[in-house]
């Protein structure tokens, strides 16, 4: 009985950490044939930046004002009118919307939209065979296809954070109009607690977080098995490791960014 | 004969392989491809298991064998996309696992695979699939990638649907379109995974003729895996016979098809009686 406990816990924990272990090696192999020449992968991240903006834009733009609205701004000024504060919501949300729930919404999103896209193209490929034909035929699968999806993974989370910020502080000014303020303090507030350093922080941990979409969700594409139902399946895998991944790599982020940065937690 | 009586196996403690008498009959040629004690599990599944196979340079070779013996497997140790566990796989005196990957893509021109399902690229239309290893490979002006991949296309009777792209064809025809691309470059190993499933009677007899005159024009190593006896007996002149991840026997085809070994007798003629069950 302990021992099958045991074995049942033993197994996935060593596959989970097996796959940890081969994303961290494709990582590596991505970035190092990224860098070393030739440079075939030009026009599929061309292709695979815009397919991303194609899909991502409109959920993001509402996913954005929705939850910028709905949690920091009507959820967090009904607290501040408690305190008579409510000019202060501007500043909670640079916490709030900049630091946190834009780039969050943004990975979601991406990982949600486009990131299962090309889990579940990868993997159709993949168990068409496609995958070893090709490598077959001297083509790399991580040179010409991981790494333009890797690179415009990245370069699309990192703009989309700026752009979910500007809507989700539009959902903040809606929150504001709704309590009918007036609008200064809002802007005061945000600008006072603004600083580069959170906004070079947003952008450079929504980066990271399009790299980390893309190496779970190519990985996961790329080892799908098993036929339509192994495409599924991995599609379903990707987006639960995606989400894990992201929100483990915030926390250390997050503590490693106020921990070199002290000045940004003190609340002006 | 090579037979091993039942009870007295070949190899100690291995009552499994009754009837693997594992026996390599010489053949005329010198060996292309060879598999030397080739094991390979996936998770619990071992489905190579000792696996030593030769196989003859500048012959057609047939690999038969039960549905799920790893046939397939065979392949993709010989062109480098699966590793064995333990054994060497040896092409053209390269031990394939030991290649370093750059040394490996290059002795991958030398290859043309059909895969099991046709492997199609779906992003290209049926001419782009066909042009793609000329493409990628050559030199060659467009015009003459035209006119041979015209050729190939024609020769598996698809001219008409250069445009269409995979999901608008039958599986037969994306075996035949995959036929045409393994031939493009003129590989010297050729390696075609179940090239007549799929097929009709007749288109099968064709592609058999197709699969002799190409090796007459331009020989090498062709190693067909088939089910079809039919197949097997109008072209083959080099058989394996696969069964639990080892080898059966293996020789010159009319040799084995006068083999005595109750197994490849069984399979060789098709028939329900014998050692092989459903199981
Ligand atoms: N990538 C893989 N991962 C796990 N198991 C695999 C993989 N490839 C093959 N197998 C297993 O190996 C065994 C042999 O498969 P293979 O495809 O070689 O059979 P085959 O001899 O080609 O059969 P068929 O004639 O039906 O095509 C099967 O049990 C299959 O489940
Ligand atoms: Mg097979």
């Amino acid at each position: 009985m302990v021992r099958s406990v045991a074995e049942r816990a033993y197994l996935p924990t060593r596959n989970l950490l097996e796959e940890i272990g081969d994303m961290m090696i494709l990582t590596g192999r991505t970035i190092s044939s990224a860098l070393r020449p030739p440079y075939p992968y030009g026009g599929e991240f061309v292709s695979q930046f815009l397919f991303a903006l194609r899909l991502c834009w409109f959920p993001l733009l509402i996913s954005t004002v929705c939850i910028c609205y709905a949690a920091p701004g009507l959820q967090a000024a009904n607290f501040l009118t408690i305190f008579g504060a409510l000019d202060r919501l501007g500043g909670f949300f640079v916490l709030g919307a900049v630091r946190e729930i834009g780039p969050s919404v943004t990975a979601i999103v991406v990982a949600g939209v486009a990131g299962t896209a090309i889990t579940a193209d990868l993997g159709a490929r993949k168990v068409r065979e496609e995958l070893d034909a090709l490598q077959v035929l001297g083509v790399d699968p991580v040179k010409n296809l991981v790494v333009p999806r890797f690179l415009a993974l990245m370069v699309v989370t990192g703009l989309f954070d700026i752009y979910a910020l500007l809507f989700g502080i539009f959902g903040g000014i809606i929150a504001e109009l709704v309590n009918s303020q007036p609008l200064g303090p809002f802007w005061n507030t945000l600008f006072a607690n603004a600083s580069t350093t959170d906004l070079w922080g947003s952008v450079l941990k929504t980066t990271i977080y399009g790299a980390i979409i893309a190496i779970v969700c190519c990985y996961k594409g790329m080892s799908a098995s098993g036929g339509a139902e192994g495409v599924g399946r991995a599609v379903n895998e990707a987006v639960v490791l995606a989400f894990t991944a992201i929100f483990s790599f915030d926390y250390v982020f997050t503590q490693t960014l106020l921990a070199t940065h002290p000045q940004i937690l003190v609340i002006k | 004969m090579a037979v091993t009586e039942p009870g007295k196996p070949p190899h100690e403690g291995e009552e499994e392989f009754p009837f693997h008498s594992g026996e390599i009959r010489p053949s005329s040629s010198p060996d292309a491809i060879e598999f030397v004690d080739v094991h390979k599990s996936f998770g619990r599944n071992h489905v190579l298991r000792g696996l030593n196979m030769a196989l003859p340079e500048d012959q057609i070779s047939m690999i038969l064998g039960p549905s799920g013996t790893g046939k397939s497997v065979c392949i993709k140790h010989i062109v480098g996309l699966l590793y064995p566990d333990e054994g060497d796989v040896i092409v053209h005196g390269h031990s394939i696992p030991s290649l370093r990957d750059a040394d490996l893509f290059d002795l991958r021109k030398k290859f043309g695979v059909l895969f099991q399902d046709g492997a199609l690229f779906g992003s290209m239309n049926l001419y782009d699939n066909v042009a793609f290893p000329l493409r990628q490979h050559t030199e060659k002006g467009e015009e003459e990638i035209a006119e041979i991949v015209n050729l190939r296309l024609s020769e598996v009777g698809l001219s008409a649907a250069n445009e269409k792209m995979p999901n608008e064809l039958s599986g037969g025809m994306r075996k035949r379109a995959g036929f045409a691309r393994a031939l493009v470059l003129e590989p010297d190993i050729v390696l075609f995974d179940e090239p007549d499933s799929g097929l009709d009677p007749v288109r099968t007899a064709l592609l058999c003729e197709l699969i002799k005159e190409v090796h007459a024009e331009n020989g090498g190593c062709y190693v067909v895996i088939t089910h079809d006896i039919m197949s097997a007996r109008r072209v083959a002149e080099h058989i394996s016979v696969l069964w639990k991840g080892r080898i059966v026997e293996s020789g010159p085809a009319e040799e084995l098809f006068a083999s005595e070994n109750p197994f490849v007798r069984q399979f060789l003629s098709g028939e329900s009686a014998g050692p092989l069950g459903m199981e």
